[in-house]
This record gives structure tokens, C-alpha cells and sequence, in this order.
């Protein structure tokens, strides 16, 4: 038996009934980075919105320019169709311009039913940030109080960064023991893209009997690693299993770029802070590209990778802007790289496989 | 004997070689939108014009845009490795191989050894590659052969803001209204297929030009060659240079 025919991977709206039936409420969460614990002890379930794919995007272009991000634009066709009518509250992380764009117009323009909460994250990792940070957190924790009517103490908020400490060290192991699972690319990220929806208990539940169950062997294939902000449309998974390569780490916005270190603070918020920009570099706080560079090299060390691909979101300028230095600097160390830009929506298209299968072609 | 078919966008190609590489039958046809009939019958008239049975081909590989629905090819590779291998065979040393199809163009750096160090292929946009000409000679009402020749006599190069299919159209019918000299025009058109390709990537080393464009329009290599400030050389029968390509690697497997 293999590994992903083991895990039943719950879908979004399963969880999010289940969870208001037990009494809990729903945040839909616009990308990157927010404090999941502190959702949590409000007895609020956040349910990560990357875009999501496959949806009617005229509703969403009607009021956004021709160059925003089909992240953005999915995002709120998603809103405007009713398709988060189940979230009880919209929150909107301030990760870029689009993102920002976007929260002004639900609550300037375009409001919907249920409140929408921005949400500020420092840019820079120094201490003035993380005193800012951790004053933003009291700040929404009051939000949430008015939302939630209730309010969860330190004890309760230190109880759910625990939960979070042990689901987000599990989800680490799962990405640095990846090659052992015999989990093809495709249901690797399925599995561990449940953290943008499940409760950390189920998510250890899940994690954990991954790793009681005894899968051998090592995976096979041109070792590669995935950047860029979320890999949708996930046939690019399948594509690079089928020319027989596998991810062995990656450097995405939804998943690796979040993993998170266990805090130290002895306040809840200070430590929420700490967790947040303590994770890898991400220009989204203000990471300098030496920075991201040191980072995707000392991935190439650790797991032997033959190059990197670079999987864009089209107009998604934050990562554009970096992404000619990443490359000349992987270059200047001999690691090759490719750049593949997607619309989250479309499939994968068959210029964009060639030069996938060129590139490995190159690199085997 | 062994066979590439490079099934493209426009066209196929198939190309039947010997042990030693050369050339024995090749041939050329439409696509369409049967790939499989158009690679069956482009190899069934390369192996007649070849001169041998069909059974002595001992290996088949397929590439282009439609090298998946090859079903009686023994492998298959990218454009971009079949057209750096098939350009290596005939300039054995460092080389930048600039191809333009009739929907992509490639830039593809090869090394001493012939390994590929790098590549770049444009994005689902048709500026640069034969599809933006054809639109134009369709738009113009002029026979696609006839570009080449008229740009050849021009005494000047227009200058064509937009390299946009649809908006360089449009552009041109204006400067015709306006008076400008139809060759001027179209050696414009041509230069701002050079324009693309300079914006691609740099050109080093030796500079070799493969595919269906350059093949009927020599114009491109030396308005390329202009723009980059080196010499650019046109390849064997360019047009046949991917299938070639891929004959070799079916030689080699």
C-alpha cells in the first residue's frame, strides 16, 4: 500500500460544515500570512482562499485592472458569486498592492455580508517590526472579540499556538521526509495543503498516522525544486512526475515559505509574531533577495536538486520583481532554472510543458 | 536508416538519415488537425524519396507540438533538444540556435561538447513567429511567399511600433492610408521579428537560424544580424532541422 492511497483528504466544505455544526465560525483568509491560532481560539476556523481556480472570473474583472493577479481577481468573482457566503468573516492579509487593493474594495466598494478585517504585516524582521506585529495581533484580537463575542484568554491563546508549534513541526517533517513516502508530487501537495483548511488537531491526526504507518524506500527521479506562490493549476504536479522528476522541497508562498519555527515568548502575541517572522524569507515581509537566494541554495545542498522552476502567477509583480535576480544569482552558482508563468485558472499550456520537459531534457 | 517527424504547429516534417547522418529522403506537409494521418503520410513520402522500404527504418523519434500523437514513434524529445542536436551536427563547436516555428521561437545555447546550457521560448503570444507573418499577409492580401521579396527591395525599414499580431495589423493598414512604400512596410514587419528575437535572450558564439520562417525568408537572418551586430547563418534545409534532429537521436537509441 502507498501512502496516498492511506489518507482521506477531507474536502474544504465538509470541514467548514463540520465545524459550524460544533458551533465554531468560519474566516475565509486571503493569502499569506495571519495568526492561525488566534483564529482558532476564538472558535474560528480559517479557510485559506488562493484564488481558488476554475472559477467564472467576470464578476472579479468588472471591478479590477487588466494586470492584477488571477489570484485577486478569482478571489473576489469567488466573493461576489456567493461562493463564501458559509465564511462569517473575510480577512485580508496586506501581502501586496492587489491584495491591499482587494480589501479596499470590500470595504469601500463592494462590501459583502459579512465583515471584512485587513490586516497589516511589518515589512523587515528587526524588533521595532515585531512589537508593530504583536500590537496588530491585540489589535485584530479585539476585531475578533466583537465578531466571536467572546474573549479567550492568554492561556487559551498559548494553548492553540501549541496545537499550531505541533501541526506546523509535523507538516516540516512531512516536507523534509517527502522522498521516503512514496507520495507522488500531486498528492503530496493535496496532503499538505489540508493546513489551509483543517484544524491543527486534524491536521496531527492526519500527519501523524502518515508517519506510524512504515513506508519504505526511497522516490526516484531528477530531484527539482518548486518556487513561486501556489501551484495551481496543479497539473504542472503531474507533468513533472511524468518526466520523471519529483519536487524534493520547494519554496511556494502557500506551503514551504510557511513553515514556521516554534516560539519563545512567553506572551501570546509577542510569540505569535515571533512564529510569523521567524518563517523563510518572503518578500511579502520585506525579505532582501540575498536573502531568498542564501535560502533556495541551502535547499539545493540539503536535497541534492538539479534546478529550480519558478512557477509565477502571472502579474503577481512582487515575485516578478525578484525573480530576475534569483535567477542570475542560481545561475552565477551553475544551477539551472526555469521560469514558467501560469493565470491560476487556465490549464497548463502546451508551450509551457515543453519548456518543462526541455528543462529537464537539460538537467537529466 | 532511422527517422525524426517533427510535427509543428504549421507543418511536418520528416526526415529519413543513414548510419552516417546523411540525409536520404525528406519531407514537408500542412498539419492540419489529423497529427497522426500528417506524420504517418509526411515519413511514408520521406522513406519513398529515400528510395527504401518501410521496414528498414529501424527507429522512429517525434517532436514538435504534436509528438504525442506519434503512436508508432520509439521516443520522443522537445524541438528545443532536436534542433540544438541537428544544428550541432553541422557546426560542431559553441553555438546559439535561433528557431523559429510557426507558433514558437526558441533560443537554444549549446556548449562545446554540445550540451545544452540554456534555452529560452516565448509565451502564448504569436509576435515573432511565423503565425504574426502569416496574419500579416493575410491582412495585406499578399501571398505569404511574396514577403520575403518585396522586403528584400526596400530601400528603408519602417519602423513598427506594436509587435502585437492584432494591433501591428492595424498599424500597418494606417501607414499604408498614410502613403508609406509597401516594402518598407514589410521589411518593417520582418525587422520587428528580429526585434523579438534580440529581446529574447543575448546571442553569442556562432548564431545558426533553423525553422520555417527563415527557410523561405532569408530577410530575417539579416535584418537578426543587423540588430545583434554579429553574423547569423542559416542552417542545412532549416525547416527540416528538428526532424533531422530527432532522426539523429533515434539513431542513438
Amino acid at each position: 500500500m502507498t501512502a496516498e492511497n492511506a489518507v482521506l483528504i477531507p474536502r474544504r466544505s465538509e470541514v467548514a460544515s463540520a465545524f459550524k455544526q460544533q458551533g465554531g465560525l468560519v474566516a475565509a483568509v486571503l493569502p499569506i500570512h495571519y495568526p492561525r491560532a488566534l483564529l482558532l481560539a476564538f472558535n474560528i476556523l480559517p479557510m485559506e482562499v488562493w484564488g481558488p481556480p476554475r472559477v467564472d472570473v467576470s464578476l472579479g474583472s468588472a471591478h479590477l485592472q487588466p494586470y492584477v493577479c488571477s489570484v485577486v481577481r478569482n478571489a473576489l468573482s469567488f466573493i461576489l458569486g456567493g461562493g463564501l457566503d458559509v465564511a462569517d468573516l473575510i480577512m485580508v492579509p496586506h501581502a501586496c498592492d492587489s491584495l491591499q487593493g482587494l480589501g479596499s474594495i470590500l470595504l469601500d466598494f463592494l462590501p459583502p455580508k459579512q465583515p471584512v478585517i485587513p490586516f497589516y504585516l511589518p515589512r523587515g524582521g528587526s524588533q521595532q517590526g515585531e512589537v508593530f506585529f504583536a500590537e496588530e495581533l491585540r489589535f485584530l484580537y479585539q476585531r475578533l472579540e466583537e465578531i466571536a463575542g467572546i474573549s479567550p484568554s492568554n492561556e487559551t491563546i498559548m494553548k492553540s499556538i501549541q496545537w499550531e508549534e505541533v501541526a506546523d513541526e509535523l507538516l516540516a517533517r512531512l516536507h523534509k521526509q517527502r522522498g521516503r513516502l512514496q507520495f507522488k508530487d500531486h498528492d503530496f501537495y493535496r496532503l499538505i495543503r489540508t493546513r489551509e483548511y483543517l484544524p491543527a488537531e486534524d491536521f496531527i491526526d492526519i500527519a501523524q498516522s502518515i508517519f506510524d504507518a512504515d513506508y519504505e524506500g526511497q522516490q526516484e527521479g531528477i530531484p527539482i525544486i518548486l518556487s513561486g506562490i501556489v501551484p495551481e493549476p496543479m497539473g504542472l504536479l503531474k507533468t513533472i512526475s511524468e518526466f520523471g522528476a519529483r519536487v524534493v522541497a520547494d519554496d511556494l508562498a502557500c506551503c514551504g515559505r510557511r513553515l514556521y519555527p516554534a516560539g519563545r515568548s512567553e506572551d501570546p502575541f509577542f510569540r505569535m509574531a515571533e512564529r510569523i517572522l521567524g518563517g523563510p524569507p518572503d518578500w511579502c515581509r520585506g525579505s532582501p533577495i540575498q536573502d531568498r537566494l542564501d535560502h533556495l541554495h541551502r535547499m539545493i545542498d540539503a536535497t541534492d536538486a538539479r534546478g529550480v522552476i519558478f512557477y509565477n502567477v502571472k502579474f503577481c509583480e512582487p515575485e516578478l520583481f525578484d525573480l530576475p535576480d534569483l535567477r542570475q544569482g542560481l545561475g552565477d552558482l551553475g544551477v539551472p532554472t526555469v521560469s514558467i508563468e501560469v493565470d491560476i485558472s487556465d490549464p497548463l499550456s502546451s508551450q509551457a510543458t515543453t519548456r518543462i520537459e526541455a528543462f529537464f531534457e537539460m538537467i537529466r | 536508416m532511422f527517422a525524426g517527424i517533427d510535427v509543428g504547429a504549421t507543418t511536418t516534417k520528416a526526415v529519413v538519415i543513414d548510419t552516417d547522418k546523411t540525409v536520404l529522403g525528406r519531407f514537408v506537409l500542412r498539419s492540419g488537425i489529423d497529427l497522426t494521418s500528417s506524420a504517418k503520410e509526411s515519413l511514408d513520402r520521406a522513406v519513398a524519396q529515400a528510395g527504401i522500404p518501410r521496414d528498414a527504418i529501424q527507429a522512429i523519434v517525434a517532436t514538435g507540438f504534436g509528438r504525442k500523437n506519434v503512436p508508432f514513434a520509439h521516443d520522443t524529445k522537445t524541438e528545443i533538444s532536436c534542433h540544438g542536436r541537428g544544428c550541432y551536427h553541422y557546426f560542431p563547436e559553441a553555438i546559439t540556435v535561433v528557431d523559429i516555428g510557426g507558433q514558437d521561437s526558441k533560443i537554444i545555447k549549446l556548449n562545446t561538447e554540445g550540451r545544452r546550457i540554456g534555452f529560452k521560448m516565448n509565451r502564448k503570444c504569436a509576435a515573432g513567429t511565423g503565425a504574426f507573418l502569416e496574419e500579416i499577409a493575410y491582412k495585406l492580401d499578399i501571398p505569404i511567399g511574396d514577403l520575403n521579396g518585396l522586403a528584400q527591395g526596400a530601400n528603408n525599414t519602417a519602423k513598427i511600433g506594436s509587435y502585437c499580431t492584432v494591433f501591428t495589423a492595424t498599424e500597418i493598414l494606417d501607414r499604408i492610408r498614410s502613403g508609406e512604400v509597401l516594402d518598407d512596410i514589410i521589411r518593417g514587419v520582418f525587422d520587428s521579428v528580429a526585434k523579438r528575437i534580440v529581446e529574447m535572450d543575448t546571442l553569442t558564439g556562432r548564431v545558426i537560424m533553423t525553422g520555417g520562417v527563415v527557410a523561405f525568408n532569408n530577410i530575417v537572418a539579416e535584418l537578426l544580424s543587423l540588430r545583434a551586430g554579429i553574423e547569423v547563418e542559416i542552417a542545412p534545409h532549416p525547416q527540416e532541422m528538428g526532424a533531422f534532429g530527432a532522426a539523429i537521436f533515434a539513431e542513438e537509441l
